[in-house]
């Protein structure tokens, strides 16, 4: 195979770090210096969840790959076939948990000491994470191996699905570039130039660590945003006061269960028992934000921090943003509201322009709707209109897929939500997503 | 239930690898620069390493024959088929892609070796005739038994015809025993392309492509025990139906990567590989892929690294009234069963990063810190479009001079899967060389 030959190549990232692995790398660049400049502004501290301050230049966050337990609401048992045994609850579950997972968790700002204390504590869904259109943005990711399976050597990636012009260092396809072994650490690097909603996962055994749980949602703000005024795309249409992930996967209870118990699933049988919003099955999906760090009113609930109840104030403009990462479809209803949507994949709906063709400024393809249909890796910006109201009032949003609105078989559960609209003033300004 | 899969052969993951080389041995051929050839009835004499393989005709009439054959699977299943072949004497999944002009009145007879009567639909086509008078569904005491004029079992003979009048991407596939024949793998290709306009997808300029770059993602699933069912001439349910299988253009990865008539899958013709260049001024019109699903399941097929600019969905151009864009952007492409979507694809490199004169701001860990999975890999070394780079001893590298790479996939990942095997199923790449002139082969 022939290299064309470049002076870049005498200076191999390999000759310039050979410090091992971790956040001590970064220490080399001074070996490279035409990277120097632009890393020599140190790393803000970000709070757990919150990414950045409006029109950040420059966003660093810290995740880090391992195992955990969940909580999800169901039947006393169930049994999964050939051989018969008991996949849900764990028996392994501490603490009331019924479930294992692979995850994420956000570690930003902690110390070295706190982050290694994350192993065996993965929440379900991954880190909500929001970036500003054309900030410099780094994800450190650090594999920190599996708690329960210290046996099972797995890497693990961040893929930006969704990311336009990726480069393949970044898009975390592990047969295309590289995943990050246990213990080590690797930093990517976005420049995200289109606002809109976008997910991630870890791409590395795919089949297996997405539906372990190895996912979740990050969007990208667009310049356009104010202190006091946020869109979802640069266009005056896409105006709103409060916003809500919507973030759609399914769990088969087997697949599991034999990842906690040293047994391999054939994914051909793919068949969930959970259909989760937000990492929670309804009517938890109904209680508070959490932080993983803190143990909230429902214990069980601490690694499944994202709450999906939707409040807002009477006229507010109300934005949910739909994601899907199961393997199958979702019908989301809003019964007794319309929705407009306003995007798709991260894409404003409108038609090219005509004085600029590259520009999406022209027919309006924006559309009225009760119901999202929505596939696999697919988003769906929604705005609503809460409507005019005196008293307290409730609406519910669920997936119309009925036979996904039960937990392991009973009850109505699994992906749906109330919508609870105050009289005009009761909340205050909305201080992060869905809070 | 576990699955059946000791009846249809070893999984041999030895046999994975040996493929895989074998593809990236292939990936050597530059994809074809010539425009498309035409030859009567055939395919085109060219015939590209990579992208859509036209079989045209100088008055657009064709001759499908029905037959049996088999097709392989890269975990080494071998499967037994029923197709529509371009000519009597091979077998090929799927049937061939029929590219004809707007306003062609085209003509299909079709031959039936196979032993039950076999028809051919055309969905998208208005007015299609029969042996020259309308094609009916067909019934028999009351009950259907064809949604249209059918050629007999075991030699009987049907001609089609129909005016196209409208450019897009349609699929013809068997109008008879349906839910049987379709599965068995009675389905093609039909691309219409508008009058004037052989650059574009449709009548409107914004539908322009790059000829040398136009693709087609034709989704099909398999479930191997009705294919075995009907080879040992017993019965199957249709309401057990299960893939194991799932193909783009009769093909699973790694296979979708091989070539175009790649001489070890001498009954699947068809790759898939996405081989384009950067967009530039001499680059300046998008690749064009034809998205069409024959399968009963609908499929959320995901190209990494891009969106598409969706311009017609089932034959129809996504333009207004008053000549208006009405195109959208999508990362995923939700192709229902029966569906077809005209998709363009540019690759833009927005930030034209450099290693000297525009760095990518980040660093990079020794890439012995980091796993390259099963030792072998497509990555060039370096993050830079054009630039490769050493790559840690003992990685065999699929890369050939700086391209990218992107995987293109379902994302019901349970679809990206030969039978239990992840990293296979509906799955194909994306080559990005890097812009011309170029040290690419
Ligand atoms: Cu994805
Ligand atoms: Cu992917």
């Amino acid at each position: 195979m022939t290299k064309p030959p470049t002076s870049r190549k005498k200076l191999t990232r390999r000759n310039f770090i050979s410090l091992g692995g971790g956040m001590a790398a970064l220490a080399g660049v001074n070996l490279l210096p035409a990277m120097a400049k632009v890393l020599a502004n140190p790393a803000p501290v970000q709070a757990a969840i919150v990414a950045a301050p409006p029109m950040a230049t420059s966003t660093n966050i810290h995740l880090v790959g391992t195992d955990g337990w969940i909580y999800l609401p169901g039947p006393s048992s169930i049994v999964g076939d050939t051989p018969p045994r008991t996949v849900y609850p764990d028996p392994l579950a501490p603490g009331g948990r019924t479930t294992y997972i692979f995850g994420f968790r956000n570690v930003t700002g902690l110390s070295s000491t706190a982050v290694n204390d994350q192993k065996g504590k993965a929440q379900a869904p991954a880190p909500l994470l929001y970036v500003d259109q054309e900030a410099d943005v780094r994800i450190t990711l650090t594999n920190l191996g599996l708690q329960v399976r210290p046996d099972l050597v797995d890497s693990h990636t961040i893929h930006w699905h969704g990311f336009r012009n990726a480069i393949p260092l970044f898009d975390g396809v592990p047969e295309m570039s590289i995943a990050v072994p246990i213990g080590r650490d690797f930093t990517y690097y976005y420049k995200p130039h289109d606002p809109g909603t976008y997910m991630y996962h870890c791409h590395f055994e795919d089949v297996e660590h997405v539906q372990m749980g190895m996912t979740g949602v990050v969007f990208v703000r667009p310049a356009m945003n104010t202190p006091t005024q946020k869109y979802v795309y640069n266009d005056a249409s896409t105006a709103y006061d409060r916003e809500f992930v919507i973030f759609l996967t399914e769990l088969w209870a087997s697949a599991h269960y034999d990842d906690a118990h040293i047994q391999v699933s054939d994914w051909s049988e793919y068949s969930p028992d959970f259909w989760l919003m937000n990492g929670r099955c309804f009517p938890d999906t109904l209680q508070p934000a959490g932080d993983p760090l803190t143990i909230p009113g429902q214990p069980v609930l601490q690694y499944q921090p994202i709450s999906s109840l939707v409040k807002a104030n009477a006229g507010e403009r109300v934005l949910l943003r739909f994601v899907n990462l199961g393997y199958q479809q979702h019908a989301m209803t809003l019964d007794g509201l319309s929705m407009r949507i306003v995007g798709k994949d991260a894409t404003l709906l409108k038609g090219l322009g005509t004085t600029n063709p590259q520009i999406r400024n022209g027919a309006d393809v924006s559309y009225e709707t009760n119901t999202v249909y929505i596939g696999p890796g697919e988003s769906y910006d929604a705005i609503f209109t809460a409507p005019n109201v005196t008293t307290d009032t409730t609406y519910l949003l669920y997936n119309r897929k009925f036979m996904y609105l039960n937990n392991g078989g009973t009850g109505t559960g699994g992906q749906m939500t109330e919508v609870r609209i105050s009289p005009a003033g009761t909340l205050s300004p909305q201080a992060a997503p869905n809070t | 239930m576990q699955p059946t899969r000791k009846r249809y052969g070893l999984k041999l993951k030895g046999g994975w690898a040996v493929t895989v080389l074998l593809c990236a041995l292939v990936l050597s051929c530059a994809p074809a620069q010539t425009s498309r050839v035409e030859a009567a009835g055939l395919a085109q004499a060219t015939t590209p390493s990579s992208g859509l393989v036209c079989t045209t005709s100088p008055d657009a009439s064709f001759t499908l024959t029905a037959e049996t054959g088999y097709i392989s699977t890269p975990d080494g299943n071998t499967i037994f088929m029923w197709s529509y072949s371009p000519d009597a004497t091979s077998f090929q999944y799927p049937g061939p892609f029929l590219c004809v002009n707007q306003g062609d009145t085209v003509t299909v007879t079709l031959k039936n070796t196979l032993p039950e009567d076999v028809s051919i639909i055309f969905p998208g086509q208005q007015d299609v005739l029969a042996n020259g008078i309308p094609s009916q569904p067909q019934y028999l005491n009351g009950e259907l038994t064809s949604l249209t004029t059918v050629a007999g079992k075991n030699g009987g003979t049907v001609t089609y015809s129909f005016v196209a009048k409208e450019p897009g991407t349609y699929l013809y596939e068997s109008g008879t025993d349906i839910e049987k024949q379709t599965q068995m793998g009675l389905f093609g290709g039909l691309v219409v392309r508008p009058s004037g306009h052989p650059n574009q997808a449709y009548a409107n300029s914004g539908s322009k492509f790059n000829p040398s770059t136009e693709f087609t993602m034709l989704l099909s699933e398999i479930d191997p025990d009705l294919h075995q069912a009907i080879e040992r001439g017993t019965r199957f349910d249709i309401t057990t139906y299960h893939p194991r299988y799932w193909m783009i253009n009769g093909r699973s990865f790694p296979d979708t990567i091989a070539d175009n008539g790649a001489a070890w899958l001498p009954t699947q013709p068809y790759g898939a590989l996405v081989h384009m260049q950067p967009k530039s001024a001499s680059n300046p019109d998008p690749a064009l892929v034809r998205y069409l699903n024959v399968g009963m399941r609908n499929h959320p097929f995901h190209p990494h690294g891009n969106n598409g600019r969706v311009i017609g969905r089932d034959g129809s151009a996504l333009v207004g009234p008053i000549g208006e864009d009405l195109s959208y952007e999508k990362y995923l492409v939700l192709v229902g069963s029966s569906q077809t979507w005209d998709v363009t694809y540019d690759w833009t490199d927005t930030d034209l990063w450099q290693p000297n004169t525009n760095p990518i701001p980040v660093t990079i860990p020794s890439q012995q810190d980091l796993t390259f999975k099963d030792s072998a890999t497509w990555y060039s070394g370096s993050p830079y479009l054009g630039i490769q780079d050493e790559l840690p001893v003992g990685v065999t590298s699929y890369n050939e001079c700086g391209e990218y790479y992107h995987v293109w996939h379902s994302h019901a990942l349970n679809e990206a899967a030969n039978y239990d095997t992840g990293f296979g199923g509906m799955f194909t790449l994306q080559r990005i060389d890097p812009p011309s002139p170029n040290t690419c082969p």
